[in-house]
């Protein structure tokens, strides 16, 4: 696991593409257990793909909600989650919703945020997840199939 | 008094304290006591409690307005209290979800890994795993089974015919009218290209004769529709009855000649492998 998160600039490949880097952004190649994490400071873009059932979900998870926490108190700019997660734990599923209530605290502050959340057109199933998920929730939650 | 409950303390306190108000109160009343330096100072105690009362009656709705911090305290951990709850629950309900998923994806693959995917058929890996297990009971069991190695006749010139996307309709028509021949228990799979295996448990080469001929009257009643006609597929059948200490291995070879023998003989048809031999006539 490769882990970015100091300013500088410089480029970096990292699956997703070549991405100039100026701004704390938290960088994450996918494990068996892990989804592949890019947050993207300069984008207001935080994508995950992959699954997630690692035996201590607070390794990955910390991170990630301390870079959401942190965007949305610094940035002042709208925060977009893209979510292609075909698999997640008990743990991680906890994590997500922590997640999703900071997006909803920022919404209801007036700080924009959104979630995309992809799912596989070959198992419709799994948008059920983002519809539970986006339950509750009155910010922007698009459900989406992704064609592979 | 009347009442015949169970006494209530705070009750009983007034009424005597009601009491004892007017005893002094008559006592104050009485003239006989005027003079007396305690009708004085028992005056003055009155007059003092009255003041006294009269000053908490003031107090007390204005203690009553004044904020407290615990109801607000109370009602925001209450409230915390119901979130965490929604939740866990909402945890609870996706993680549920997810596992019907696992679940249902597990059985998928289970049933992808022993069965053949054109026929539904269970495979030549199940069926393998299912003769292992019959020869495992007949070590500790006196019975028996016997064993149809099933062909397709002259496959190859109906896949040239007519295309293989054809020759997989036959197949799949075939294997359903092998799975509506065999009895209830026994097994059918596709045993490699259009070579089928059928298992009866506990069958001996009379009730397994009685099984093949179900099974050739059934794929004799096929008849698929085609561009160029009508296609009557037909099948050979070898037969062999499982010998004390074999494995279904050497019952499988012995059927497989008997098979080859049904070829030989005119296809369309089944040969038991037995001392005396045996056909059925084609139909």
């Amino acid at each position: 696991m490769t882990q970015d998160s100091a300013a500088g600039d410089r480029r970096l490949s990292d699956g997703f593409g070549e991405v100039e880097m100026s701004s704390p952004d938290l960088f994450l190649d996918a494990t068996s257990a892990t989804p592949a994490v890019r947050a993207d400071w300069r984008a207001g873009c935080l994508r995950m793909v992959g699954e997630s059932y690692p035996e201590n979900t607070y390794e990955i998870f910390d991170q990630i909600i301390t870079w959401v926490e942190l965007f949305l108190a610094q940035a002042g700019r709208p925060l977009r989650l893209e979510l292609e997660l075909n698999y997640l734990n008990t743990s991680s599923i906890r994590a997500m919703i922590d997640i999703f209530d900071r997006l909803q605290e920022a919404h209801d502050a007036g700080v924009p945020a959104s979630v995309v959340w992809l799912y596989d057109a070959r198992n419709p199933r799994s948008a059920e997840m983002g519809e539970e998920f986006r339950e509750d929730y009155t910010f922007a939650f698009t459900i989406a199939a992704q064609d592979h | 008094m009347t009442d015949s409950g169970p006494a209530d303390p705070q009750r009983l306190d007034r009424c005597r304290g009601e009491a004892l108000e007017l005893r002094v109160a008559e006592l104050l009343a009485d003239p006989t006591h005027e003079g007396d330096p305690l009708w004085q100072a028992l005056r003055d105690f009155v007059d003092h409690m009255a003041h006294q009362v009269a000053r908490l009656e003031r107090i007390s709705p204005m203690a009553d307005r004044s904020p407290s911090p615990w109801p607000e305290r109370v009602q925001h951990l209450s409230q915390r209290f119901d979130r965490q709850i929604n939740r866990l629950e909402k945890a609870i309900r996706i993680s549920d979800r997810y596992q019907t998923i696992l679940n249902d994806l597990n059985r998928a693959l289970e049933d992808a890994s022993s069965h053949d995917s054109l026929t539904g058929l269970p495979n030549r890996s199940f069926m393998a795993d299912c003769c292992e297990r019959e020869d495992e009971r007949l070590v500790r069991d006196t019975t028996t089974y016997c064993l149809l190695a099933i062909d397709a006749d002259r496959f190859k010139l109906i896949n040239d015919t007519y295309g293989h996307e054809t020759g997989d309709q036959v197949l799949i028509a075939l294997a359903n009218s092998f799975q509506q021949s065999i009895r209830e228990g026994d097994y059918c799979a596709r045993w490699g290209g259009e070579e089928f295996l059928a298992l009866l448990a506990g069958a001996d080469l009379s009730a397994a004769t009685r099984v093949a001929d179900r099974l050739l009257a059934n794929v004799r009643a096929i008849h698929l529709p085609h561009e160029k006609g009508w296609i009557n597929p037909r099948v050979s059948i070898g037969i062999a009855q499982h010998q004390a200490g074999e494995s279904y291995r050497e019952v499988y070879r012995r059927a497989d000649s008997a098979l080859l023998e049904a070829k030989l003989q005119g296809r369309d048809r089944y040969v038991l492998d037995s001392p005396g031999g045996g056909e059925n006539p084609p139909g």
